[in-house]
């Protein structure tokens, strides 16, 4: 069967002539519709943006990098459980058997010691400022080869530092700038929990997006010597490691150190782990899973105003059919069939609302200009076509019972109708 | 109807009329006892009581009747907007009476071409694109449209009108453009419903005068009107009244 005989060419000429001869009211028909499709390219856009941000922070940190803390990975919410805070601490002891694996290529133990043994803020001071708001930890110089951290002036702190306990820092780019705001802090001397310690380098500063901000920046970092740690505050011997797994042996690594980790922690047999493993791809798939939700949430928001939308298309085009009554008895007189006359409401309803669309797809694309300003944002292939189609679909769905309302009308009482 | 020659229609009037037989496959139009019933509430009102006529291909006919005759619903009959309750009318030796939705708009579109009192021509088209119309229906591809529309205007003096829209039109004008939309597609009948009813006597007129020349052409011309100097300009008169046919006369 000819369905489409008076092509659609012809009916998409007509139903432009249509929406320019009426703009204003065509416009505020299509408003949901734009609404609707603006929406969706600014979401898609932020969301592709967050995620290319955020993987490409979890890269920095080593996609072969493995922390490991005595807490569970992931973002918790609310109080730790009672099991996991009667956990016992991973130790430094534990940092070091770990090298001793196969498939681990080193293996650096942090201690924080932002809290002194008291439980008081450390303070940092330089001859023009104190704070307590600086993280402080202890780390090994094998902390450097794991490339994670790159210093950008002077050098990092050597073994022979740590083990004969000299009183040496390596500073993060925002300290280096807080507190020694004219001219280089290598060299300078910085006061810590009131010990001198001298400055030998400064960090590369790290780009952060997800992690930190603000109190959390993580360029607002001091890191000392394991051992002179130690030392500031007595008794604490909780650690987090980062363990970095030689090439290509990512799972291997994972497997050994859960391993050797259970034996040292006298995890029983069938019990789970006392312990967790977090890695840039294991955080990313977890990020990515919420980032997933929000996604839905959002598609099913711009949805609502899709559907709100195609509710004012239905109404403009049930006027339409009404005014243009004698119009559709003229169309069948002369020869038009029902599925002529359902065509051309149909691809007019898709024509208005793939416009809207349009007007959408731009003004949207517009503002991810302006998102890009804050956001290193992309607009996904997928979100102009997905929007377009969805916004001509609308027309379409919403279009089909005036449609078919105008296919229905007899030719007769058309022609006589004022 | 088991026996054709018996199954004669009551004729109250006096016309001597011919018997109810098979079509006649010499006419271009054959109605044989053709009734069209309305249900209004519980009551049936019956439009016309069985009508029985032929049409030769070629003749000019004027429809006339009081309004209330049956006159319209004989026209929508013939131009195929309806379907009679009872009786057969065939049309260029096909059964329109049995025809459905699409069959019927396929057949308005080839053999009908309709003028209308006020018109009807699409306001924001131009005069081509209205003359085009049918044959877009008609599946007629667009080049060959445009030759066919144009020739269509030129046929009607129009030529150099074609870009315009209706409302730039005067008149009889708009009036020519409906008549080359309804011969664009070379139909078997022209049928005009008070085709003068919204003109003044001039270009009343002038109307007649083309649909005369038309006729000498060949087509075969069917005018529905009430009044008699309109009617008379045909060759041929048939007068309805409360549904029957009252008077055919050939009158030329």
């Amino acid at each position: 069967m000819k369905l489409i005989r008076s092509d659609i060419y012809e009916n998409l000429k007509m139903a432009l002539a249509t929406l320019r001869a009426n703009k204003l009211r065509s416009f505020l028909t299509v408003f949901g519709v734009m609404i609707g499709v603006i929406t969706v390219m600014l979401i898609s856009s932020i969301i592709s943006g967050v995620d290319t941000a955020v993987k490409k922070e979890l890269e920095s940190y080593g996609t072969n990098s493995i922390f490991i803390s005595k807490y569970n990975p992931g973002i918790h919410i609310g109080r730790l459980s009672r099991e996991e805070r009667m956990r016992k601490d991973l130790t430094y002891d534990d940092a070091v058997a770990l090298t001793q694996l196969p498939a681990v290529e080193l293996s650096v133990p942090f201690l924080d010691i932002g809290n002194n043994f008291f439980g008081q803020k450390i303070l940092v001071s330089s001859p023009g400022k104190t704070s307590a708001a600086v993280a402080l930890q202890g780390t090994l110089p094998d902390f450097e080869r794991a490339g994670t951290q790159i210093v950008k002036e002077g050098r990092f702190f050597t073994q022979y530092e740590n083990d004969n306990n000299e009183e040496v820092a390596v500073v993060g780019s925002s300290v280096g700038q807080d507190f020694f705001p004219y001219g280089s802090p290598v060299g300078q001397e910085m006061g810590i929990g009131g010990r001198q310690f001298r400055v030998v380098g400064v960090l590369e500063k790290r780009e952060q997006f997800l992690l930190g901000g603000g109190d959390d920046d993580q360029n607002n970092i001091i890191y000392v010597p394991f051992n002179v740690a130690r030392k500031l505050k007595p008794g604490s011997n909780d650690v987090y490691v980062q363990a970095v797994a030689r090439k290509g042996m990512m799972d291997e690594a994972l497997d050994q150190i859960t391993d050797l980790l259970r034996v040292r922690r006298q995890v029983p047999f069938g019990k789970p782990d006392n312990f967790g493993l977090q890695t840039a791809e294991l955080f990313l798939s977890n990020f990515r899973s919420i980032l997933s939700g929000v996604a839905i949430a959002m598609v099913v928001i711009s949805s609502v105003g899709l559907m709100v939308g195609g509710i004012g298309v239905m109404n403009i085009m049930l006027v339409s059919v009404t005014e243009r009554t004698r119009e559709i008895g003229v169309r069948k007189a002369i020869g038009a069939r029902r599925s002529d006359i359902m065509w051309q409401f149909l691809i007019e309803a898709a024509t208005l609302t793939g416009f809207g669309g349009l007007v959408g797809l731009s003004i949207g694309w517009l503002l991810t200009f302006l998102l890009r300003l804050l956001l290193p944002s992309y607009v996904p292939l997928w979100a102009p076509i997905g929007g377009f189609v969805a916004s001509v679909g609308i027309g379409l769905i919403f279009g089909l019972w005036p449609a078919w309302k105008a296919a229905r009308l007899d030719p007769i009482e058309s022609l006589r109708y004022e | 109807m088991s026996d054709v020659t018996l199954a004669a229609p009551p004729t109250p009037s006096a016309l001597p009329e011919q018997p109810v037989s098979a079509h006649d496959a010499n006419s271009l139009i054959s109605m044989r006892d053709i009734w069209k019933t309305y249900e209004m509430g519980s009551e049936q009102v019956h439009a016309l009581h069985g009508v029985s006529f032929d049409i030769p291909k070629g003749e000019y006919i004027a429809i006339i009747g009081p309004s209330g005759s049956g006159k319209s619903t004989l026209m929508n009959l013939i131009g195929c907007l309806d379907t009679p309750s009872k009786g057969e009318y065939w049309l260029n030796a096909k059964n329109v009476s049995l025809m459905d939705d699409d069959e019927l708009a396929r057949i308005r579109n080839q053999e009908v071409g309709f003028v209308f009192q006020t018109f009807n021509l699409l306001a924001r088209a131009t005069a081509l694109h209205n003359v085009e119309l049918p044959l877009i229906y008609g599946g007629i591809g667009s080049s060959q449209r445009h030759e066919m529309a144009k020739e269509a205007l030129r046929a009607v003096d129009l030529s150099d009108r074609i870009t315009h829209r209706p409302n730039e039109l005067s008149g009889g004008q708009r009036q020519r453009v409906a008549i080359a939309r309804a011969l664009v597609n070379h139909p078997s009948i022209l049928l005009a419903d008070e085709p003068t009813g919204a003109l003044d006597t001039h270009t009343s007129m002038e109307i007649m005068d083309l649909f005369e020349r038309l006729h000498g052409e060949g087509n075969t011309i069917i005018v529905v009107t009430h009044e008699h100097d309109i009617a008379e300009r045909a060759h041929r008169v048939i007068s309805i009244r409360d549904g029957l046919i009252e008077k055919d006369e050939k009158i030329r």
